[in-house]
């Protein structure tokens, strides 16, 4: 099997549809309306989300640092 | 004025490419890459894979890389030096470039967590590819585990079949059992997806006894290192390295207290199959005993540190 490869068996358009419809649920469930909605933009609309979504929360005071441990989870 | 979300990753990303034309492998992976992926994440700082033959070059190339005319510093006193011997061995090295009002933080890897590949195969564009990000994502924190379904379920559109291998919604696996089987080899490597494509009710048990073991994996994997680390920890700080010296020079500190008191492989030493029993005991106080029959072998996912 070539594990990078295609599936054996390409979906029908119908199928495509309801996986998509799908992951976008998914989407919704563990992320929420907003992000669901900023993680099916475009990449560049995207960054420059996270970026005013991040830079907003520095200004706010937030630290983004994690622990050094040496180890990472 | 602290540096803008977009002037680090430009900083990163830059990082990235002088370190590429200098000959040396390397990719941004974790939350900069999800976002790449179509998984908005809000991170900072920044985690590069790197291939450990090279850290002393890219240790050369951080000992250069000015930002807002700060040079890096390494982060903390349970910090490994960055050297091949313990890159390799599954350790961490962190930086920090510490400017007022310009931090920036930057964690190396040799060895993907998890990495059932050589991460080296597999980069797209400046990052690490989705199947690497997705099991560095298998953590033990709770908040990481949607990051990996989203990223598997994109390899599944993007027809990656190892995209089965992250998927740990139900509902999602359900939806993907019944659009296409999963391939046989897929289904060796990861028993229960047979009980998603067959819409089995015992999913929902047995998911949840997986995502249980992966995180009592990564909780006896962190316990391992934490306990090796300690007498370098020691070490470091007795060798007090003075405040604003050379990256060089404390490397060249580290390097000498690492030697004596830091195990270059301490997941090696511990023993693979000793890490993966305990995980599995812990999880027999946890989950329907059933469960754990369809349960994955994960040996492969920690052969390259043991390597």
């Amino acid at each position: 099997m070539k594990m990078a490869g295609s599936q054996t068996k390409a979906w029908s358009p119908g199928v495509r549809r309801r996986v998509r419809q799908a992951i976008y649920d998914f989407h919704v469930r563990a992320f929420g309306e907003e992000m669901a909605r900023v993680n099916f933009l475009p990449l560049a609309e995207r960054r420059r989300y996270v970026a005013d979504m991040v830079d907003h929360a520095v200004r706010k005071g937030v630290k983004f640092d994690k622990p050094a441990l040496g180890v990472t989870p | 004025m602290p540096l803008s979300y977009a002037e680090l990753e430009q900083f990163y990303e830059g990082l990235v490419a002088r370190a590429r034309r200098r000959g040396i492998v390397c990719a941004i992976t974790s939350g900069m890459a999800c976002v790449a992926y179509g998984v908005a994440q809000a991170t900072q700082d920044c985690d590069v894979l790197c291939a450990p033959d090279a850290a002393g070059k890219f240790l050369d190339l951080l000992g250069e890389a000015s930002l807002h005319g700060q040079l890096p510093s390494y982060r903390g006193h349970l910090t490994p030096p960055l050297d091949a011997r313990w890159l390799r061995g599954g350790w961490t090295s962190h930086f920090v470039w510490d400017a007022a009002g310009a931090e920036a933080y930057l964690d190396i890897f040799g060895v993907a967590p998890r990495g059932s590949s050589p991460w080296e195969a597999e980069l797209q564009g400046f990052y690490a590819g989705p199947h690497t990000v997705a099991e560095m994502k298998r953590t033990n924190r709770g908040k990481d585990w949607p990051f990996v379904t989203a990223m598997g379920a994109q390899m599944l559109e993007a027809r990656d079949e190892r995209g089965w291998l992250h998927i740990y919604d139900e509902k999602l696996l359900r939806t993907f059992g019944r659009a296409s089987p999963a391939p046989a080899e897929l289904l060796k490597r990861r028993p229960l997806l047979e009980l998603a494509v067959a819409n089995d009710s015992r999913l929902h048990a047995v998911l949840y006894a997986e995502v249980q073991f992966w995180h009592e994996l990564d909780r006896a994997r962190l316990g391992i290192y934490q306990k090796a680390v300690r007498p370098y920890l020691m070490a470091v700080k007795k060798a007090h390295v003075p405040t604003g010296s050379a990256l060089a020079t404390q490397h060249e500190i580290r390097v000498r207290c690492a030697e004596k008191h830091l195990p270059t492989n301490p997941l090696g030493d511990y023993g693979i199959e000793r890490m993966i029993g305990e995980a599995q005991e812990a999880l027999r106080e946890m989950v329907q005993p059933a469960a754990l029959a369809w349960l994955p072998d994960v040996r492969e996912q920690f052969k390259l540190v043991a390597a």
